[in-house]
């Protein structure tokens, strides 16, 4: 296998199983949020915000695979 | 729920999108595969000095700001304390959005940050206009795809044939082919421009830490009071400082790191699905990038909000559980 095919493999990888983990976590923090929304519909501002918050902190660890799979691909 | 789609008007749409698709491909309207550059692409330089095509839209999206800064203002009297309220409404409907959008984003700011809103929000307003103007500024058509031919540098690179201003899908041979260097370039695309953001966000907050708690402030990276409790706890303290310190820059990283994986990938991934199916297909994804625009700069400019205000608290008030 040449080198251009391995590195296509390694960047799928890199990004396929980086965004395994982050995906759960939005999911749970979605979940979550909906179902705090739910119970009390009149905080529905401060759970948007600290969900977007909580989001972007599990959504950084997605961009750090995205990251390193683009260096792999165009590097 | 099928019956409703099927009027006139849309069975048109589907009929004008294959027919562009069979006339392009009659055509022979053939275009080479987009060139990703992961780096800015230098268009000329100033001295020593390059001016990349990211930088060169920086400085535009700087001139809409200041320019819509000033059409805002214009109207305002110059004396606020002595002003009748006639003349304190925004004038047009330019300047009632503006004062909309800052009136919202301050009212939220204030809710965040308490006593010290009217000094983060000028910095976290300017971080949020100007990393949503430079993500949006991407989406114009034009902007990416407008450019001038250049030899590849990398000397693997073949690059593609131009035909006067088209350039087609034959791949020159050896070396002598172009490549299109775009003459704008969304700066948030730029690794240069969001790490510059980063660590103007996360040296701000080390200044707004020193200017609350004074020389305390960097009590939190070098904590000696758990020797107070034992040499255990006290060797604990110090582990925590310096994951405290560390934590800094992993601030730099992650701010730099996801602004700019996000906009670039949208960016590749417009790019991608455009050659995929050439029509229609990208509408969807526009309105997600247009999405994902907004939210990572209100996500930049929230996450130095709380930065700010969290610097401004005394670490030793965390302790009282």
């Amino acid at each position: 296998m040449d080198v251009e095919g391995l590195k296509a493999i390694g960047a799928a990888l890199s990004i396929g199983l980086g965004a395994i983990g982050p995906g759960i976590g939005i999911g749970i923090l979605g979940a979550k949020a909906m179902e705090a929304i739910g119970r009390n519909p009149e905080a529905t501002g401060d759970i948007r915000t600290n969900m977007i918050l909580g989001i972007a902190f599990a959504e950084a660890v997605a961009i750090y695979a995205l990251v390193v799979a683009l260096i792999i691909k165009f590097v | 729920m099928l019956k409703k789609l099927l009027t006139v008007r849309n069975l048109v749409i589907l009929l004008g999108v294959v027919a562009l698709f069979v006339v392009s491909g009659w055509l022979g309207l053939k275009v080479p595969p987009p060139h990703v550059a992961l780096a800015a692409e230098p268009l000329f330089h100033i001295g020593g000095f390059a001016i990349t095509n990211a930088l060169l839209t920086g400085w535009i999206v700087m001139l809409i700001l200041i320019a819509a800064a000033l059409l805002t203002t214009r109207s305002y009297p110059k004396d606020l304390a002595t002003a009748s309220n006639s003349e304190l409404v925004p004038a047009g409907m330019f300047a009632n959005f503006i004062e909309w959008v800052v009136e919202g984003m301050y009212n939220f700011s204030a809710g965040v940050a308490g006593q010290w809103v009217s000094k983060f929000f000028p910095i976290v307003m300017t971080i949020f206009l100007f990393v949503v103007t430079s993500n949006w500024l991407g989406l114009i058509p034009g902007v990416g795809s407008i450019g001038l031919f250049e030899h590849p540098e990398d000397p693997a690179m073949h690059g593609y044939v131009a035909h006067g201003v088209v350039m087609t899908a034959e791949q020159a041979h050896d070396g002598e082919g172009v490549i299109l260097v775009p003459l704008l370039r969304p700066p948030s695309t730029d690794l240069n421009f969001t790490l510059a953001l980063a660590l103007s966000s996360v040296l701000l907050t080390q200044y707004w830490g020193v200017k609350a708690l004074n020389l305390g402030y960097f009590r939190k990276f070098l904590d000696l009071s758990g020797f107070k409790q034992g040499a255990f706890m006290g060797v604990i303290m110090l582990f925590v400082g310096l994951l405290e310190l560390v934590a800094e820059f992993a601030k730099i990283i992650s701010f730099a790191f996801r602004l700019f994986g996000n906009i670039f990938a949208g960016e590749v991934l417009l790019a991608v699905i455009a050659f995929l199916i050439p029509f229609i297909a990208s509408l969807p994804f526009y309105g997600l990038e247009v999405f994902v625009g907004f939210i990572q700069a209100l996500v930049f400019m929230m996450l130095s909000l709380v930065f700010f205000t969290v610097a401004t608290i005394g670490h030793g008030s965390e302790e009282h559980h």
